[in-house]
């Protein structure tokens, strides 16, 4: 057992964890913060992204005291009060998701795509979310998303 | 085909959809997102056999490992058998197991640690026994014999033509559909030409982000709560009281959003088995099978041979075609919610083939249980029919795309499984797609191009219903009963029902609540909701009207003959009116809101409309090392009226991707001994956005109706 | 996942220390990308697990008789990293196709070489850079050449107790072009069915040095040194390529699972030295 300090989405976090607890269990049961997805368990999918000192990482992979002296950032942290992310705002503009499992990986990665590239081209996003599965769209959605949002924050 | 829905401002608009908000904050709560008081995790111990014995299983180890609640075994859960048709699904193996990934044993424990800890302490002692994987060794008369006796059969019903045996006296078939019209071996021995080849197409995953998975609770008074990711909680519910001999109206499907279905996600998958862990557990138990299990043992699509032999005449006109397909259907086949697989009825849509004879079998072997997936069987008999049509036009040296356009089916022809369809506008839409694909323009060297045609009718059976209620502020709640799975189907629903009242989309709210809360809806299936509900919204609205025009006839003093509606939104009569909102206020006041009203459509046979697709792709060749890489596709697709263009494309788009990916990098495969060998992601492959092509999309909006 | 003591050393020492005291029954982690997923599947089951993560001087890179990268710099630094690209181009153009982007900024180099999976971009790159690897413990430091580090699968020469630490990369010598081919027929995100890199410097129209490596071939990442000495004083011509792919593959012995055949794999990897042979004499000089 050990104690991690942390701060998730701006709050600070003291919590005791068994050292073999994963990150994606740790903010998904102990911090009930469930917007964050386990699928495929080998940091193939990207549903369990997370931003972990503003770098995404497969939450499935990561021991959680890694995050011990961190910042986490998780879907949970995006909008702010009731106020979208201009992300989150252009994928349901743009129709970027459907059944939704995968969506709050996508836009994790999507944030840190942006932070990175404030305009990135078609490649630069195709890339970027290359590890990031979506069963539903396709893809061509959730590009246009990310394309809708890097113009809508050029300004 | 089109929908005959009152032109209003919100369908054919692209709205946003109604669950965004839920699903790009994270709120939306999926089953393994529930966490209850006192919920333990269901861990299940798999077969590492293909076919064998169970001489023992010892758990006194495993529970002594703390924090186990509950060990069931095959002995524990003895007497029960589920399915979908064909009940031959034990909840634990009952002394055999018949393919690796069989459940054997399973555990409840406060932690999945702890649970792990005691299956791993199991000790199952195994007879190995002969095994069969490949179909056509399990048809021989020595094969070995997947299941001793057929199981229980209900409701094998065809809702299609031809002739179905299930069980017959074949080895190891499951269901033998047989079809014929016209005169085949009339036609064949009129041939000028024929041809003959058979193709193998893999099984695949449907490949849903979110693994399968159930939390049920058990109440000391019988009451039993589940979650789980289904997409028809109706069925399923009533699947689920008769696997656990229990009364339906004791069981509750409590809403939860779905990680995607794509036609996995229709049976019950490990719900009996959870239920049975926490009734001895007496605590709630969740089981979410990880991305191993789900590639290893949930219920793939089916892996098919398929043999097709043609015959044309000197202008190569199709005259005649046979066809035999076996469908691989692992172990058991209760997965399957129909007897036979359906996509047969799409066989050859797209082409006029006046005389055909058609053999469907279904046969168990010793390999994981295939279920339903998107078009179950359409896939791997359009690769099979399209790939065949390719290789005559090659032989006979015609233009593959004129061949398939000089026997494409028109207006009067009957479909190749002898229906009468009308509002054929296949060529049209390989005109379409030529043109907009520019066939005839010069390409580069190592490029090759192909033409594939789709035809699928909209699914027009079994029972929808709304429960449509209008509140004192003139609110519309409309309670449906199933989720959306991802497809839009809620969005869909207000958008119907705000066109219908003329009312604006904010004011509608679409819900599934729970089983006992909302109305029986099949689900989504074989392209059915959008067509099934439009018309009980329709009834629902048309109750709801009549019991507003009843209101404000008495609110107006005048008869309910005088009432009208006007286009401003005013209710009139004799001079007077009165909006909506101020009526509604006046009912509630009065006590008489909200108007709460059922609408009910109970389809009446299969559809004689049908829609049709054409698809062109070029593909880049490596000659050296067989690669391919799809460089550019377009898609052309006679539809009708497009209720919201967001969720529309969405289906085109995504089904495309994930018939690339079946086509290019997806594969089930299969070790020596029918276990799943591709059993991560990292193995499984499905396609990332790197890898999909340019895309564009040809929408023939083509006037029809249902 | 079994239960493990994490331990998280504060200095190198510490952690050689550690290492020298719980030797077998402690595993390193980094990243953490390959060793966690072994430990969720039971296929190791240390009682100890070190995290190196405040061992910040193996994080960074230092210019000091070639490039010494420290073990925990990620793929993604290297991949995009203007020193490296200096020093060794091909190490780059690697990275850049491990996996996907989430993974590369988790995976660190010393952990891939450590990890040892014959289908790994990295070995084959750092073999046809002349990399070597430091290699410490409580008892010695040693140096490794890359070519002789990996001796099967998921195996290496490193002792229980014992740390790569950095990475040596000699600086490219002049005249030298690359290219890291990694042959992907299925997804962009896929493991390699083959993978070759290769380093070629051509002068007065012949070939003066070779380095050929290939992954996913075998037990382990190979050099192909038969070929490269093939190779030298060669002009760099299709004829000559085919000669020297012929020597490298022909001893191969790739493993059969589902990405190909043993014999398709070495069909593969013949024609992939074919062209990055071809691509590294016809790319444009640094």
């Amino acid at each position: 057992m050990r104690t991690v300090h942390t701060t998730v989405n701006g709050q600070r976090v003291v919590a005791d964890v068994p050292d073999n607890t994963l990150l994606v269990d740790f903010l998904r049961s102990q911090l009930e913060l469930t917007g964050t997805k386990e699928s495929c368990g080998v940091g193939v999918c990207g549903a369990c992204s997370v931003l972990l000192d503003g770098k995404p990482v497969s939450s499935c992979l990561t021991l959680a005291v890694f995050a011990d002296g961190c910042t986490i950032e998780t879907i949970e942290g995006m909008a702010d009060d009731n106020k979208l992310h201009p992300l989150q705002e252009a994928f349901i503009r743009c129709g970027g998701f459907q059944c939704g499992i995968c969506t709050p990986g996508q836009i994790m990665m999507a944030k840190a795509l942006l932070e990175q590239h404030p305009r990135p081209t078609r490649m630069q996003i195709k890339q970027w979310m290359m590890g990031n599965l979506c069963r539903c769209t396709g893809y061509y959605k959730i590009i246009e998303s990310i394309e809708s949002a890097a113009e809508g924050t050029k300004s | 085909m089109t929908a005959q829905t009152q032109p209003s401002e919100f369908v054919g608009k692209a709205v946003e959809r109604l669950d965004g908000p839920d699903k790009v904050t994270g709120r939306a709560r999926y089953t393994a997102d529930v966490f209850l008081p006192g919920m333990l995790i269901g861990r299940c111990l798999r077969s590492p056999y293909a076919s064998a014995r169970i001489v023992s299983i010892d758990t006194s180890k495993a529970k002594r490992v703390p924090g186990v609640f509950a060990i069931l075994t095959g002995a524990d859960v003895a007497g029960y058998r589920y399915g979908r048709v064909c009940r031959d699904i034990p909840i634990l193996a009952q002394g055999v197991v018949r393919f690796v990934g069989e459940k054997v044993a399973a555990v409840a424990a406060e932690t999945a640690e702890a649970a792990d800890t005691a299956l791993s302490l199991i000790r199952v002692e195994y007879e190995e026994l002969p095994f069969v994987v490949d179909v056509h060794a399990a048809l021989r008369d020595d094969a070995h014999r997947v299941h001793d006796q057929p199981p229980k059969v209900v409701g094998a019903r065809l809702r299609n033509p031809g002739d179905l045996k299930m069980y017959p006296p074949l080895p190891n078939v499951i269901s033998q559909l047989t079809l014929r019209h016209g005169n085949p071996a009339e036609a064949f021995a009129q041939a000028d030409h024929q041809f003959q080849h058979t193709f193998n197409i893999p099984s695949v995953h449907q490949g849903y982000i979110e693994p399968h998975s159930c939390l049920i609770a058990a109440s000391d008074d019988g009451d039993v709560d589940v979650w789980m990711s289904n997409k028809a909680p109706h069925g399923a519910r009533a699947a689920l009281a008769e696997a656990l001999s229990i009364p339906k109206e004791k069981i509750t499907l409590n809403p939860v959003f779905i990680g995607g279905d794509f036609g996995g996600k229709g049976g019950l998958m490990d719900a009996p088995l959870c239920y049975h862990l926490a009734l001895h557990a007496r605590r709630p138990v969740k089981m979410v099978m990880n991305s191993f299990e789900e590639l290893t043992a949930a219920n793939p699509r089916h892996a098919a041979s398929i043999t097709l032999t043609t015959a044309l005449d000197r202008n190569a006109r199709i005259l005649a075609m046979k066809a035999r397909m076996i469908f691989n259907s692992g172990a058991y086949a209760g997965f399957c919610p129909v007897p036979t697989i359906h996509g047969y009825t799409a066989f050859a849509g797209p082409y006029k083939v006046p005389n055909c004879d058609l053999e469907v079998l279904r046969v168990y072997t010793n390999a994981v249980p295939a279920g339903h997936m998107r078009s179950p069987g359409g896939p791997q008999i359009t690769f099979a029919v399209e790939s065949h049509l390719d290789m005559i036009a090659r032989d006979l040296q015609l233009d593959p795309c004129r061949f398939r356009r000089d026997n494409a089916i028109a207006e009067g022809d009957l479909s190749p499984i002898g229906e009468r369809r009308q509002f054929l506008h296949c060529r049209a839409v390989i005109d379409a797609a030529i043109r907009e694909f520019g066939w005839d323009r010069p390409k580069g060297a190592d490029v090759g191009r192909g033409i594939a045609l789709y035809e699928y009718p909209p699914g027009t059976f079994d029972d929808s219903n709304v429960v449509m209620s209008i509140d004192g502020a003139a609110k519309v709640d409309v309670a449906v009963g199933a989720p959306d799975t991802g497809t839009g189907f809620h969005t869909i629903v207000a958008q119907l029902t705000a066109g219908e009242l003329q009312l604006p989309l904010n004011d509608i709210r679409v819900a599934f609540r729970d089983t006992g809360a909302s109305p029986f809806e099949r689900g989504p299936s074989g392209s059915r909701l959008t067509t099934t509900i439009q018309q009980a919204i329709k009834a629902a609205v048309d109750a709801i009207k009549t019991a507003l025009t009843t209101l404000a006839a008495e609110r107006l003093g005048a008869r309910e003959g005088d009432v009208r509606y006007r286009p401003d939104g005013l209710i009139e009569a004799r001079g007077k009116s009165i909006d909506l909102k101020a009526l509604m206020a006046w009912a509630e006041a009065a006590g008489k809101a909200p108007v709460v009203r059922h609408g009910k459509n109970t389809p009446t046979g299969r559809s004689d409309v049908t829609c049709f697709a054409a698809q062109i792709a070029e593909v880049g060749v490596d000659r050296e090392t067989g690669q391919i890489r799809v460089n550019f596709m377009v898609t052309a697709h006679d539809v009708g009226q497009v209720i919201n263009p967001i969720t529309h494309q969405g289906q085109i788009e995504g089904g495309l991707v994930q018939a690339f990916g079946q086509t290019v990098c997806e594969r089930l495969h299969f070790g020596d001994d029918g276990a799943v060998i591709s059993a991560t992601l990292g193995d499984y492959k499905l396609p990332t956005v790197m890898d999909i092509p340019d895309l564009t999309t040809i929408l023939l909006p083509v006037p029809t109706a249902i | 996942m079994k239960p493990f003591s994490y331990l998280e050393p504060d200095s190198l020492d510490e952690a050689l220390d550690l290492l020298g005291r719980h030797g077998d029954d402690a595993k390193v982690i980094a990243g953490g990308t390959a060793l966690v997923n072994f430990m969720k599947n039971d296929l190791v089951e240390p009682r100890f697990v070190i995290g190196l993560r405040r061992l910040k001087h193996l994080q960074a890179m230092t210019e000091d008789n070639g490039l010494r990268i420290g073990a925990l710099t990620t793929l993604r630094t290297l991949e995009t990293s203007p020193t490296v690209a200096g020093y060794a181009p091909l190490l780059a153009q690697a990275c850049r196709l491990v996996a996907t982007v989430r993974i590369r900024m988790m995976a660190t180099l010393g952990g891939a070489i450590a990890y040892a999976d014959p289908a790994l971009d990295t070995p084959p790159a750092l073999m046809a850079c002349d990399a070597s690897f430091t290699v410490q413990s409580r008892r010695e430091a040693r140096t490794v050449p890359a070519y002789q580090f990996f001796t099967g699968i998921l195996e290496t020469v490193l002792a229980p107790d014992e740390l790569v630490t950095e990475i040596v990369v000699p600086r490219q010598p002049t005249g030298c072009r690359t290219a890291y081919i990694k042959f992907l027929p299925a997804t962009h995100d896929d493991y390699a069915t083959v993978s070759v890199a290769a380093r070629v410097a051509v002068a007065d129209g012949k070939v003066v040095d070779a380095r050929i490596a290939l992954g996913a071939v075998g037990a382990t990442a190979v050099r192909a040194a038969a070929a490269e000495e093939l190779l030298a004083g060669k002009e760099p011509n299709a004829a000559n390529f085919r000669d020297a792919a012929q020597a490298a593959t022909a001893d191969l012995e790739p493993l059969k699972d589902i990405r190909g055949s043993p014999d398709y794999k070495r069909k593969m990897a013949a024609v992939h030295v074919v062209r990055a042979l071809q691509a590294a004499t016809t790319a444009p000089h640094p």
